[in-house]
């Protein structure tokens, strides 16, 4: 049952990142913090999420580790490498540039 | 780094893959916890699943899930798997065992870096002109001249002799080499030190040598054997070194010894061209640019040596990998090597039929098995899939326990052919190398498609709901599978057919070989060989000693007559001569090759044959420089040389002979009955004898006529006679002319060729049987509804008995029709190899259908007995 994530195509892995390069969260906290960022407009299914960081980690663009939350519960915690910095940037110049095109096109039109 | 990088991390995660599926199970447990409403979190064990996609490591576990599967379903019909994986064993068994011999004789490389070796040769500039060898002066010029090309250039000269290892003297190949042959061609020396600079020079006379691995290991691998001696021509020879194990130089046969180049005393002069040259070309050069350098030296060295290298210019080319092709026709040797690969392939493609036949008549009694996994949503591709996994797990055993069968093969072909070679030689090790197992792994995944993918697809390709309700109105009409499984089998039977058919003519031309007439009287007498050259003789003391050895045996009590020849019939190789009516214009037109023996007195009394006209040499005729030249020549030649009835007197001339006083005319003194001097030829081929006197031949066959009873009796007293006239005196061999025969190189090599073409149709047939076997019991099986109604209506057991065998008949018969064809034309591609036997045998015609037909018929008869025990209560609730 494929569920409209409201994200554009391809672009999961970059939004993932750059939640992750504020701070290190875990997979619930990324989630939210998707949609509250993004003033509830975007929101990322668990079934698209916990691929997405399983790439991320065989990428070596972020790295997990396991620490105690705030409310007391064991949650895996992903923090982003410098590869994955790296990474993202060279994902949002792409992005930037696609979407000034796209801008300047639809305008045009 | 990056993809290295993510390599390894995968790698991580497969190795700890435990771990890695309980983070994400806790981490996924944590995020439902935290959720407002957990029931919106999805499918866990579906998330996961999909998450553990990302480490791509999917299509490892399908595989290891399909093998499991696979393993266990093939264990619980462990008929169907054995008889699956014998199948294919022979198929791919016989397969491996002449890729073995195809890759050990023609493949494998026998020497380092092999694109870098050229051989040298010396051309005529004529247009017909020849070839030859360099000698060793312009060995040492063109060395030199052509450092710009080659790193180094080797040299070595090819010779005959006499080999005494302590066991007495044996006829072998020897190299003479330069010092630097085995560096050049990268030959390692399992022992001991290659030869130097000092010990190459003609007339050096360095009594050394190194020895062939496989002499080495003949004479127990004695690790002390550097510094003895081996007599060579009757000489001592020390022992410097032992080559490595496979090396042969360029070619095959290898030497079993290599000597110094100085020890062959023929290389002094510069018109000795006797020296084969190789060169390896150096790294950093392209090999186009040998032949100009080749041509530039080629024209120097024809302006400093006009007299000798006038004419001549220099090519290069890879070394041949063959030294010389055993026997007479090199087209039949290439045939027999193709037939040699193409039956295997075919009997592996009558396993391929026969698997499919197998899996087809399997996967019906599974149907309905696919058809439940299908409608749970197993996708088609994944059936096939699972399927297909089946079959390279029985390609795999099947390959496995082929590898095994081939190696008993290989060992038993080469055993075979082995003790019969002329010359003792040294054959690169047969061992299983890289191409060997990738031709196998190829052979496996080959017939896994052909006989797994195939099937599997054409089960899947049924609606689902019809097989779940099976049957229905199917009784009328041939399923796709019964008439897939028909063709299967006719074309089974009909290239079974073909291979018995094959074997068939093989075997009956190894039987009339070895009855074959020589015409004359084969039994009750012995032959022994001597060759006085191997021990240093010379023409004049050689000659002493052969005439001594047949008088001494002369006076032997119980020995009726004994005489010497250049040959006997029957050992392989025949010494030939063109000989035409001496005088008038152009002999060769008229010319007859003859087969050419130097013989003593009696010959042809020992032989058992008569005068018809004429008289026998004299002993004065048996010393050189007697009067006149004189030759004795069967009836066969008289009449192909047209003088009728009066030969005697004629005078003949051989032609395009190379010795000086050929062209002198040799008058005829007597006429002999033609006999038998090879089993290849269809019409007896005629001789011309000439006596001792006129001609030495240092290896030379004593005759010896005893009677019947005492031939075996007199083998040893013959071996004491020739030690008493001459301790020294190199004995090749002793045996009967009966044994002789038995055991020569050709009535070995038919029998030989017989055991391999008879054993790949035994093995169609079994594979033929089997494949009948299998689908009969898949038609019976799909019509037990069928059947049980009969029964319950009251047919006869015995009618449908009949009934079921008839229809398999059919089937046969078409097949056998089929393979009929096809065996008449392989009769008539086969005629040149065999031996007494017509293209068109009707005894293998009507015997191999006949043997195929009632094999065929007893693989039908357990399913149809089988028909008729179906239970009519059973059959019609099966449903």
């Amino acid at each position: 049952m494929p569920r409209d994530t409201g994200l554009p195509p391809g672009t999961l892995m970059m939004v993932v990142l750059r939640v992750l390069s504020r701070q290190p969260l875990h997979g619930y906290a990324i989630a939210q913090t998707i949609r509250q960022r993004s003033g509830d407009e975007l929101s990322v299914e668990e079934g698209s999420l916990y691929p997405a960081l399983q790439k991320l980690l065989i990428k070596g663009w972020v790295k997990g580790s396991w620490r105690e939350s705030d409310s007391g519960r064991q949650v895996r915690e992903y923090r982003i490498t410098a590869s994955g910095r790296r990474q993202l940037e060279d994902e949002m110049a792409e992005y930037r540039r696609m979407s000034s095109a796209i801008d300047l096109l639809l305008k045009e039109a | 780094m990056g993809i290295i990088g993510e390599w390894l991390r995968r790698l991580g995660f497969l190795l700890r893959r435990q771990a890695m599926e309980d983070d994400l199970r806790r981490e996924m447990e944590a995020h439902r916890a935290m959720m407002a409403d957990p029931r919106g979190f999805g499918n866990t064990l579906r998330l996961r699943d999909e998450a553990r996609d990302a480490w791509g490591w999917r299509w490892l576990d399908n595989l290891a899930q399909d093998s499991r599967f696979a393993w266990r379903t093939l264990r619980r019909s462990p008929g169907f798997t054995l008889t699956a994986i014998i199948t294919l064993a022979f198929g791919i068994g016989v397969n491996i065992g002449m890729l073995q011999v195809v890759n050990g004789l023609l493949l494998r490389p026998l020497y380092e870096g092999p694109e870098q070796i050229l051989e040298v040769h010396t051309r005529s500039t004529k247009p017909d002109g020849g070839a030859r060898g360099l000698s060793y002066a312009n060995y040492l010029d063109l060395r030199e001249g052509t450092k710009t090309v080659f790193a180094d250039l080797a040299a070595s000269s090819f010779l005959l002799v006499g080999v005494d290892a302590g066991d007495g003297p044996r006829r072998a190949i020897a190299f003479a080499v330069t010092a630097n042959y085995f560096d050049v061609l990268g030959g390692r020396l399992a022992l001991g030190r290659p030869f130097v600079q000092s010990e190459e020079r003609p007339g050096a006379d360095a009594r050394l040598a190194i020895i062939s691995h496989r002499l080495w290991q003949q004479r127990g691998a004695d690790p002390t054997i550097i510094g003895r001696t081996v007599r060579i021509n009757g000489d001592p020879f020390t022992v410097v070194g032992v080559a490595a194990e496979g090396f042969t130089g360029t070619g095959i046969p290898g030497p079993e010894v290599w000597l110094p180049l100085g020890a062959d005393d023929r290389l002094s002069a510069r018109d000795s061209h006797e020296l084969a040259v190789v060169g390896r070309v150096r790294a950093d050069v392209p090999v186009e640019n040998v032949a100009p350098a080749l041509a530039t030296s080629a024209r120097r060295l024809e302006q400093a040596f006009p007299d000798v290298n006038g004419g001549y210019t220099l090519t290069a080319s890879p070394p041949s990998r063959l030294l010389f092709m055993p026997g007479s026709g090199s087209a039949i040797t290439a045939l027999l090597a193709l037939l040699l690969m193409v039956m295997p392939a075919i009997v592996l493609l009558v396993a391929c039929l026969n698997l499919a036949d197998l899996l087809l008549a399997r996967g019906h009694i599974r149907r309905q098995e696919l058809a439940i996994r299908s409608s749970l949503g197993g996708g088609r591709w994944r059936i096939t899939r699972q399927l297909l996994t089946e079959g390279m797990l029985l390609a795999f055993a099947g390959a496995a326990a082929g590898a095994v069968l081939s190696s008993w093969a290989t060992d038993a072909v080469m055993a075979s052919i082995r003790p019969v070679l002329p010359v003792a030689l040294s054959l690169p090790a047969l061992d299983i190398d890289w191409r060997v197992i990738a031709g196998t792994v190829g052979f496996s995944m080959a017939a896994s498609l052909v006989f797994g993918a195939w099937p599997a697809w054409s089960l899947t390709s049924r609606a689902v709901v019809s097989d779940l309700k099976r049957h229905v109105g199917e009784e009328g009409r041939q399923p796709g599978g019964i008439r897939i499984g028909k063709a299967l089998v006719v074309c089974q039977v009909a290239l079974s057919l073909l291979l018995l058919t094959t074997g068939g003519l093989f075997l009956m031309s190894a039987m009339s070989a070895a009855t074959a007439d020589p015409g004359f009287a084969l039994d009750g007498g012995v032959l022994a060989e001597v060759d006085p050259g191997l021990a240093g003789y010379d023409e004049a003391r050689g000659r002493q000693l052969h005439l001594a050895l047949v008088d001494r045996l002369r006076a032997v009590p119980g020995i009726e007559a004994a005489s010497i020849g250049s040959s006997f019939p029957f050992n392989g190789f025949g010494d030939s001569r063109l000989v035409a009516p001496a005088g008038g214009a152009d002999p060769q037109s008229r010319s007859v090759d003859a087969v050419f023996a130097v013989v003593g007195r009696d010959y042809a009394r020992v032989l058992g044959l008569p005068l018809l006209t004429g008289r026998d040499f004299s002993d004065a005729e048996m010393l050189p420089g007697s009067a006149e030249r004189v030759a004795i020549i069967d009836d066969a030649l008289a009449q192909r040389l047209g003088f009728g009835t009066n030969a005697v007197g004629q005078l003949i001339q051989f032609v395009e002979d190379e010795a000086s006083d050929a062209k002198q005319p040799l008058r005829v003194i007597g006429i002999v009955p033609t006999i038998n001097h090879s089993l290849g030829n269809a019409h007896p081929f005629p001789h011309v004898y000439v006596p001792l006197g006129q001609r030495y031949e240092s290896a030379m066959t004593l005759h010896i006529r005893t009677g019947k009873e005492s031939e075996r009796a007199m083998l040893g007293t013959v071996g004491r006679v020739i030690r008493d006239v001459d301790p020294r005196a190199p004995v090749l061999r002793i045996t009967t002319w009966r044994d002789h025969l038995d055991t020569g190189i050709e009535v070995v090599m038919f029998r030989t060729g017989a055991r391999v073409f008879s054993a790949f149709g035994v093995i169609a047939l079994l594979l033929a049987v089997i494949g009948v076997y299998g689908v009969k019991s898949y038609v019976v099986s799909r019509r037990t509804r069928e059947f049980g109604i009969r029964i319950a209506t009251g047919a006869q057991p015995r009618a449908l008995l009949w009934q079921v065998l008839r229809e398999g008949s059919r089937t046969t018969i078409i097949g056998i029709g089929i393979g009929l064809l096809l065996a008449l034309g392989a009769g008539q591609f086969l005629q040149g190899m065999l031996y007494g036997v017509r293209s068109v045998e009707p005894l293998v015609l009507a015997g191999a259908p006949l043997i195929l037909f009632a094999a065929s018929l007893l693989a039908s008869f357990i399913p149809a007995v089988r028909a008729t025990r179906v239970d009519p209560t059973v059959a019609l609730r099966s449903e």
